[in-house]
C-alpha cells in the first residue's frame, strides 16, 4: 500500500495525539507540532502496523514531518 | 479451596515530586499527568532493603488480618532487587518475621509479570504440597538501580512492597493463568548497574503483545469483556495502560489507573490495586496481567468464591 498525505494522517488521527490532524503542516518535524517523544513511538508503531513495514531506531531521522514519512514507506513498499 | 483471603501494601511515606524535575527533563504538566501519570515517586529509606519493606507489608497484613505466624509454612519473595546475591530475600525475610522453622522459602526473580507467576506458583507449591498458610511478597525497590539523569527511568519509578496471604477458603480464586516470554529481547529492559529501558522497544512489545494475550486468555475460558468486572494491569505508565485498554476496546471504568501517587512499583502495582478492588461488591471476576523485564508477561482470571 503506498502512503499518501491522507493516509499518513489519518494514521496520526487514529493515535490520537492531536485535536485536529487537518492543521499539520506536512514539512514541519511531528515533534515541533505538539507531538511529544511517546505520542510520536506511538505514531510510528500505527505506521508499522498499517502499512506493514518496520521502522528501525536507526532510520527515525528520516521520519521526522509528514512528507519525511511518505517518502520513506514509499521508498520501503517499492 | 486455596486462594487469595487477604492483600496489604507498604509505601514509604518519602517521596520525589516529577513537577520538581519539569525544567530538567523539559516537560509539562500534561505530560507528567497523562503521559507518565506519576506526579510523585515514593522512596524508601537509602539503607533499606527489600526485605525491610516486605516487612513493613507483613505488619499492615497483621492489622487486617488475625494470622498465627507458627502456621505459615510457604514464604516466597519476588524480587530482582535482592538484599544480597545471597542468600535468597524469602530466607532473611523468614528469619525478620521469626516463622516456623518448617515453612518452606524461595525466591521469584522476574519484574512486572512477577505478581501473576507468584500466585501461580505459590498456589500450585502449596497444592502440591500439602501446605495451608501462604505468603506471597512483592517488593522490588528500584531506586536503587534508577540513574536520575535518564529521562526514560527516572520519573517512572517508585518502591513498594506487598504481602498476599494464601490460605483456605480463599475469598478470590485464580481461575486460569497464561504466561509468555520473549527472551530475545531481554536487552531491552536492563540492569548491570543501572537500569536501562529502550522506551520505544518496551512501549511497541506491550502494545503489540499484551492485547492479543488477554484477548486469547478470555477467548480460552469462553468469557467476554462484559464478563470481566475489572482489568487490573501492570502500572507501567499512563500512556501504556491507556494504550493497552484501548486496543482492547475496553471502557476506562473498567481499568483502575492508581499509579498517580507512588510511580510504577513494578512486581507491585498489581497487587496494590487489587487490595483496593476486592472490597468493591460490585467486582466479582478480574483480569489482571503483568508485563516487562525479560521480555516477560502473564494472566490471569481471578472469581470471587
Amino acid at each position: 500500500m503506498k502512503a499518501t498525505v491522507e493516509s499518513v494522517k489519518e494514521v496520526i488521527a487514529e493515535a490520537e495525539v492531536l485535536g485536529d490532524v487537518s492543521d499539520l503542516k506536512n514539512d514541519l518535524a511531528l515533534r515541533d507540532q505538539g507531538i511529544d517523544s511517546l505520542d510520536v513511538v506511538n505514531v510510528y508503531l500505527l505506521l508499522e502496523e498499517r502499512f506493514d513495514i518496520k521502522i528501525p531506531d536507526e532510520d527515525l531521522s528520516q521520519v521526522r514531518t509528514v512528507n519525511d514519512i511518505i517518502e520513506y514507506i514509499n521508498k520501503k513498499v517499492n | 479451596m486455596l486462594g487469595i483471603k487477604e492483600i496489604a501494601s507498604y509505601l514509604p511515606e518519602n517521596k520525589i515530586s516529577n513537577y520538581d524535575k519539569k525544567e530538567k527533563f523539559e516537560m509539562d504538566d500534561d505530560f507528567i499527568e497523562n503521559k507518565i501519570g506519576v506526579r510523585c515517586q515514593a522512596i524508601k529509606e537509602i539503607d533499606e532493603k527489600a526485605s525491610d519493606l516486605c516487612v513493613k507489608a507483613f505488619e499492615i497484613l497483621l492489622k487486617k488480618q488475625n494470622i498465627d505466624k507458627k502456621e505459615i509454612d510457604c514464604c516466597i519473595v519476588v524480587t530482582q532487587n535482592p538484599d544480597y546475591n545471597i542468600p535468597h530475600t524469602s530466607a532473611i525475610v523468614h528469619g525478620k518475621l521469626e516463622l516456623s522453622q518448617q515453612c518452606a522459602c524461595f525466591d521469584i526473580s522476574l519484574g512486572c509479570s512477577g505478581y501473576v507467576y507468584g500466585l501461580s506458583a505459590i498456589i500450585s507449591f502449596m497444592k502440591n504440597n500439602c501446605l495451608e498458610h501462604g505468603l506471597l511478597f512483592t517488593a522490588d525497590p528500584y531506586s536503587d538501580i534508577i540513574d536520575s539523569e535518564d529521562k526514560n527511568t527516572a520519573l517512572l519509578f517508585g518502591d513498594g512492597a506487598t504481602v498476599t496471604y494464601i490460605g483456605k477458603d480463599g475469598i478470590f480464586i485464580p481461575k486460569d493463568f497464561s504466561f509468555g516470554t520473549n527472551g530475545k529481547d531481554y536487552r531491552e529492559l536492563f540492569c548491570e548497574e543501572k537500569l536501562y529501558m529502550n522506551g520505544r522497544a518496551v512501549f511497541n512489545f506491550t502494545a503489540t503483545t499484551i492485547p492479543k494475550h488477554i484477548q486469547q486468555l478470555l477467548e480460552k475460558n469462553g468469557l467476554e469483556d462484559k464478563d470481566i468486572d475489572k482489568y487490573v494491569l501492570h502500572q507501567g505508565s499512563k500512556y501504556i495502560v491507556d494504550t493497552i485498554r484501548k486496543r482492547l476496546k475496553v471502557s476506562e471504568d473498567k481499568v483502575p489507573f492508581d499509579m498517580h501517587e507512588y510511580g510504577n512499583t513494578v512486581s507491585s502495582s498489581i497487587p496494590i490495586i487489587l487490595e483496593k478492588e476486592m472490597l468493591k461488591e460490585e467486582n466479582k471476576r478480574f483480569l489482571i496481567s503483568g508485563f516487562g523485564v525479560g521480555l516477560s508477561w502473564g494472566s490471569a482470571i481471578i472469581e470471587k468464591v
